[in-house]
């Protein structure tokens, strides 16, 4: 390992930090809008939307990620829609995690406790209402630590879309080790990044699991 | 006001109401005691559609109870009801919590909702409380901002489903001495409760529920101190000697 190594790789890897990134929050705000939409059929009455939601977040679940990206990377394209390797890693996080979302949503919101509904009811609200004003800001709580855990997730797991061609950090690091021969400093220099972007993620996460569970702690007491 | 008549009610195979009628004027106050497992509580959730009845019809000033009813949520601001657990909103302050349901059901504007909440908490003796959070509140002070959360509304009723039971014995006072001056300027109210003594005193009317039926009713004094019915002996005994 030497410094000019080391100063001559690291505008690379730091490239492909950005499109991690870019990947990383696209993925989770897909996963987290198809998530929502997932819960809230799975908690539905509608008996049809629950089962629906069931069966996806059941198919999402029971296939490996890479096998996902693979799909829409490939197959896809063969039906006519055109999607950059780019879009397609976007598009295959955010599914491939919505199921994961999907289950923290429903049992953040499952965790309400009934008196909470009853009361609301009891005043006179409509159950739209009650969503809003009860049930999600309450369930947003719960779930916030189990939806910082899913981003530390996809963020590393974000590394799989070099497996399709995205030039993000591992893809980056790949190449870099392929045409140089440096493993030991490209891959050392890989993991410190991803743990420089990881762990202030994780450190967050904990804080506001500390920080919101007070607050739940003790309720309706 | 509140008129009942002749309500069944089933829980599976378990039938819990057979055929209950009762009727509540305007400013009445009626107790319903009884051992658990009679009803009580179930007519008390029948009357504000928290369960739906299976026979029979619930009306509140003529406008029939339907669980399944558009109608239903603006009978709900009519009839207020305070749980046995309070049920307060933990993510919202204690005057939040009270300016809910006229801010957002009532849509009256923010600064008179939070006005008259704040004159609600007064009342009920949580004037230094309006900021606190509900966890931050014993169990007394969270039940007496649920009776204000009950009041905001301005019903014409409110129904108490065992409003004491989950309190510490020295935080019962509070709660009954607001329960006893709503009684006191007129307020129509359905209590399901074990406080024999606050039956007594304060209530126009006691029934005694068992197994799903009114046995005996009447009023307060006599029914709590000369009891006919065997059964309602027989439990005023077990409640009174302990």
């Amino acid at each position: 390992m030497d410094f000019a190594d080391i100063s001559a790789f690291f505008p690379i890897l730091l490239k492909g930090a950005v499109i991690t990134v870019q990947i990383t929050i696209g993925s989770l705000l897909l996963s987290t809008v198809l998530g929502l939409i997932l819960a809230l059929m799975k908690l539905s009455p509608v008996k049809a939307f629950a089962v629906t939601a069931g069966t996806i977040v059941n198919v999402i679940r029971g296939l490996p990620i890479i096998v996902q990206l693979f799909y829409i990377y490939f197959v896809i394209p063969e039906l006519g829609i055109q999607l950059s390797a780019f879009q397609a890693g976007v598009i295959g996080l955010g599914i491939a995690y919505s199921a994961y979302q999907a289950e923290n949503f429903r049992a953040g919101i499952e965790a309400i406790d009934a008196g909470q509904i009853e009361a609301a009811k009891s005043i006179g609200m409509k159950s739209r209402l009650i969503m809003r004003r009860v049930v999600l800001p309450q369930a947003f709580r719960i779930t916030l630590p189990p939806y910082g855990n899913t981003s530390v997730m996809i963020l590393k797991d974000s590394s799989l879309a070099s497996t399709i061609t995205v030039a993000e950090m591992t893809r980056a690091g790949q190449l870099i080790a392929a045409s140089t021969f440096q493993n030991t400093t490209v891959y050392t220099m890989l993991a410190l990044m991803y743990l420089a972007l990881s762990l202030p993620l994780i450190f967050g996460v904990n804080r506001l699991e500390r920080y919101f569970g007070k607050g739940v702690k003790g309720a309706g007491k | 006001m509140i008129t009942i008549d002749n309500i069944h009610k089933s829980f599976g195979e378990v039938e819990v109401l057979k055929g209950v009628s009762l009727e509540v004027k305007a400013g009445e106050v009626v107790c319903l005691i009884g051992p658990s497992g009679s009803g009580k509580s179930t007519v008390l959730r029948c009357i504000n559609g928290l369960e739906s009845y299976d026979q029979g019809e619930i009306s509140i000033n003529s406008r029939r109870v339907d669980t399944h009813s558009k109608d239903i949520n603006d009978l709900r601001t009519r009839v207020g009801m305070v749980f046995q657990r309070f049920n307060l909103f933990p993510h919202r302050s204690v005057v939040e919590n009270v300016m809910e349901g006229p801010v957002f059901v009532k849509h009256e504007p923010r600064a008179q909702a939070r006005q008259r909440a704040i004159e609600l908490l007064e009342k009920v003796g949580l004037g230094d409380k309006v900021e606190a959070y509900p966890s931050q509140l014993s169990g007394g002070q969270q039940q007496r901002v649920a009776i204000a959360r009950a009041l905001a509304m301005r019903p014409d009723a409110i129904l108490f489903d065992e409003p004491t039971s989950a309190l510490d014995p020295e935080l019962v006072g509070d709660v009954l001495t607001v329960m006893r001056d709503l009684a006191a300027e007129g307020m129509t109210m359905v209590v399901v409760t074990h406080e024999m003594s606050f039956a007594k005193e304060v209530a126009d009317r006691v029934c005694f529920l068992y197994g799903g039926k009114i046995v005996e009713q009447g009023n307060a004094q006599s029914l709590l101190s000369a009891p006919q019915h065997e059964r309602t002996q027989d439990f005023l005994r077990r409640v009174l000697n302990h």
